[in-house]
């Protein structure tokens, strides 16, 4: 398995291919094209080991809602992207507009205040949806794309979870 | 001792308050708001009742809820932590009408020593030095400025009712003084409902010391040494320790018993911390009393070797404070760090969400006081101290190296925290000197940050196959929407409405 990772940190973007081969019961590792000696496990829960030609990292992951991940390790942090190059598109929607029917989740948990649309109303890209107050704050949740609110899910006064689905915009 | 013992708070100050009932075989009543059932001071209770909706002024500041609780359970006392109703003179009066002891002084020594303006009084009373200013509110803008210009400036105009910075404002120059009166009595009005302000002079570059009271119902009143609390955030204590750098025995004898004189001439009966202030020449002045147990409580503990919680619930019931405590001195040094579900690169901005994974930190000298665990979602509606991160050592410079390594130990996963801002405070040459004050750390924050460490090639290669490894566990992509939030300029308003406890 071949993917493309795009790593964010304090020093700047960096590209790297990290190409993944089964080998018995573990991978061999060819990292931008070069052999490495990697041993990859995961010990805990979202937490990834890395010995790379002996020395050791223990990496934590945390999944973003917007599909990146979250690395830590030691004082180091480190957005990831990961795209396999051979997928039809990338899992990103970056900065462009959301295509096809998108659904509208609760970012964090925490309790729908106000609703600023009806269902069947058009919505531009990036306009208000809902506000839901997570630890005293109002987060307005906005459309990712330009389009028709199909489903209202959200009701006012309603305690959310992450993740929850509020509405679909089409 | 006490049949059972209702614990009117949550977080964790209430698994702490948990366990020294536990070790004392005395059973523990619960209490928690809609949010907290999955909270772990509920896993730990022995006995847990809801007590309403989330918002705490319908949960845990329901003075009814809880005695309604404790007779429902058959508790004959309650302890009430930090925070919430713990200076709430209303408890202990509601808890003696309903036959409960509560854990803490009483209710009269409460107003005594709580107000700010009534604590100076008893303080001047007591021959303990306060800061130079004026012990009543005044009456017109007119009246301070004469008061602020017979002073000489700096002065400082404070909120009779304040606490935690609110309608606080430091003056430099005449010029300033009518601007900063109206916005200090107005946000006084705003944040407590009361616009009376109060001038004091104000001093530069201060330490914040404590000192640590305990007085048993027979007349027995003790010194435990200070705690430096002069790292703060806007007035806020992030790091503690014991002793601090600047105390000689001599000056902790003056402290000490200056302290305690306060609380003979007050009354007080069981914990309570005298707050001073420490100018550069090593006068301290009074500065506030804490009627109740404090966050930063286990530094002192570490150093004396003593349970604060257990005597505490010891000295309610009617024991004794020893003779020999009179002479205590303390041994080594202890640190604490309060770590919070908060973004320090963004504003310190609260960041509720799932603990997706922790990983501990444990071993030689490291203390974890905490109210959280895997899997657990830090609620929205209260404070978000999520650990205290306590380190002890023989010297200084080992709890400091025992608490870099803990912190590289800790880590949460799923949440941001406020774990690299003690990284960057133990890396300064001025906090390793000990060279800090109570603006210390607002300045710190202020200066351009220093560059981040580079992570080094091999760091970022491990980063790139995790990262690359996770992905190929995962079962096969789902689009996820783009969300963004509102604008930070708002979020920020809404941030600083928040209320932190002590």
């Amino acid at each position: 398995m071949k993917f493309e990772v795009h790593l964010d940190s304090v020093t700047g973007k960096t590209r790297h291919m990290v190409d993944l081969e089964k080998d018995g019961s573990s991978y061999k590792v060819l990292l931008d094209g070069q052999p490495v000696s990697a041993d990859v496990i995961v010990t805990a829960p979202y937490a990834v080991s890395v010995i790379l030609n002996g020395t050791a990292f223990e990496i934590h992951i945390a999944p973003s809602p917007d599909g990146t991940y979250k690395l830590q390790t030691g004082p180091h942090e480190f957005q990831a992207d990961v795209r396999d190059p051979r997928a039809w598109r990338g899992r990103k929607v970056g900065a462009l507009e959301a295509e096809g029917r998108q659904q509208i989740v609760a970012p964090m948990p925490g309790k729908v205040i106000r609703l600023l649309v009806n269902a069947g109303d058009q919505v531009e890209a990036g306009q208000g949806l809902i506000v839901v107050e997570a630890m005293k704050m109002q987060n307005e949740i906005r459309s990712p794309k330009k389009g028709k609110v199909e489903r209202l899910h959200a009701k006012e006064g309603q305690a959310v979870n992450a993740g929850d689905i509020l509405a679909w915009v089409d | 001792m006490f049949r059972k013992v209702l614990i009117a708070n949550r977080g964790e100050i209430a698994v702490r308050i948990l366990r020294a009932c536990r070790e004392m075989g005395i059973p523990a009543v619960c209490v928690f708001s809609e949010v907290d059932r999955t909270a772990l001071h509920i896993r730990l209770a022995d006995e847990a009742y809801c007590i309403g909706p989330a918002p705490s002024r319908e949960s845990y500041l329901c003075i009814d809820k809880l005695l309604d609780v404790a007779r429902r359970s058959n508790c004959d006392a309650i302890h009430p932590g930090y925070g919430f109703l713990a200076e709430n003179p209303a408890l202990p009066r509601a808890c003696a009408d309903a036959g409960i002891t509560f854990i803490g002084p009483s209710p009269e020594t409460m107003e005594l020593m709580g107000s700010k303006t009534a604590g100076k009084q008893l303080a001047r009373r007591a021959d303990v030095p306060t800061v130079p200013g004026t012990d009543d509110p005044i009456d017109t803008p007119e009246e301070a400025q004469s008061i602020a210009r017979n002073m000489g400036y700096p002065v400082v105009l404070k909120a009779v009712a304040g606490g935690g910075g609110k309608g606080m404002r430091v003056i430099t120059e005449e010029g300033a003084f009518p601007a900063a009166w109206r916005d200090a009595s107005s946000e006084a009005l705003n944040a407590f409902g009361d616009a009376r302000v109060f001038l004091e002079k104000y001093l530069d570059s201060p330490r914040h010391i404590e000192i640590q009271i305990f007085a048993d119902a027979h007349g027995r009143v003790v010194s435990l040494g200070e705690r430096e609390c002069s790292i703060q955030r806007r007035h806020q204590k992030v790091v503690e320790e014991a002793p601090s750098t600047v105390v000689t025995p001599e000056l902790r004898r003056k402290m000490g018993e200056a302290a305690v004189r306060l609380a003979r001439a007050g009354g007080y009966v069981n914990a309570g911390t005298v707050e001073f202030l420490v100018d550069a020449n090593l006068n301290f002045y009074f500065l506030e009393v804490n009627t109740r147990l404090q966050v930063e409580h286990p530094v002192t503990e570490q150093v004396t070797g003593l349970d604060l919680v257990k005597l505490q619930i010891a000295i309610a019931a009617g024991a004794r404070l020893p003779f020999a405590w009179e002479t205590i001195t303390p041994r080594g040094h202890a640190m604490e760090v309060r770590l919070y579900a908060e973004d320090p690169d963004n504003n310190f901005f609260p960041c509720p969400g799932k603990i997706l994974a922790r990983r501990i930190a444990t071993g030689p000298g490291i203390r974890l006081d905490e109210g959280v665990y895997r899997g657990w979602v830090v609620p929205l509606e209260y404070d978000p101290l999520l650990s205290k991160l306590i380190a002890w050592g023989n010297s200084r410079e080992e709890s400091i190296s025992r608490l870099r390594r803990a912190l590289d130990e800790y880590t949460i996963t799923g949440i941001r925290t406020n774990v690299s801002l003690f990284r960057r405070i133990l890396a300064e040459p001025d906090f390793l000197r000990g060279e800090i004050h109570t603006r210390w750390l607002d300045e710190l924050l202020a200066r351009p940050r220093p560059p981040a460490v580079p992570p080094r090639p091999e760091t970022e290669a491990a980063a790139a196959i995790a990262a690359a490894y996770w992905e190929s566990l995962q079962p096969a992509a789902s689009s996820a929407p783009q969300t963004s939030s509102s604008s930070r300029w708002k979020l920020d308003g809404r941030r600083s409405q928040l209320d932190r406890q002590p």
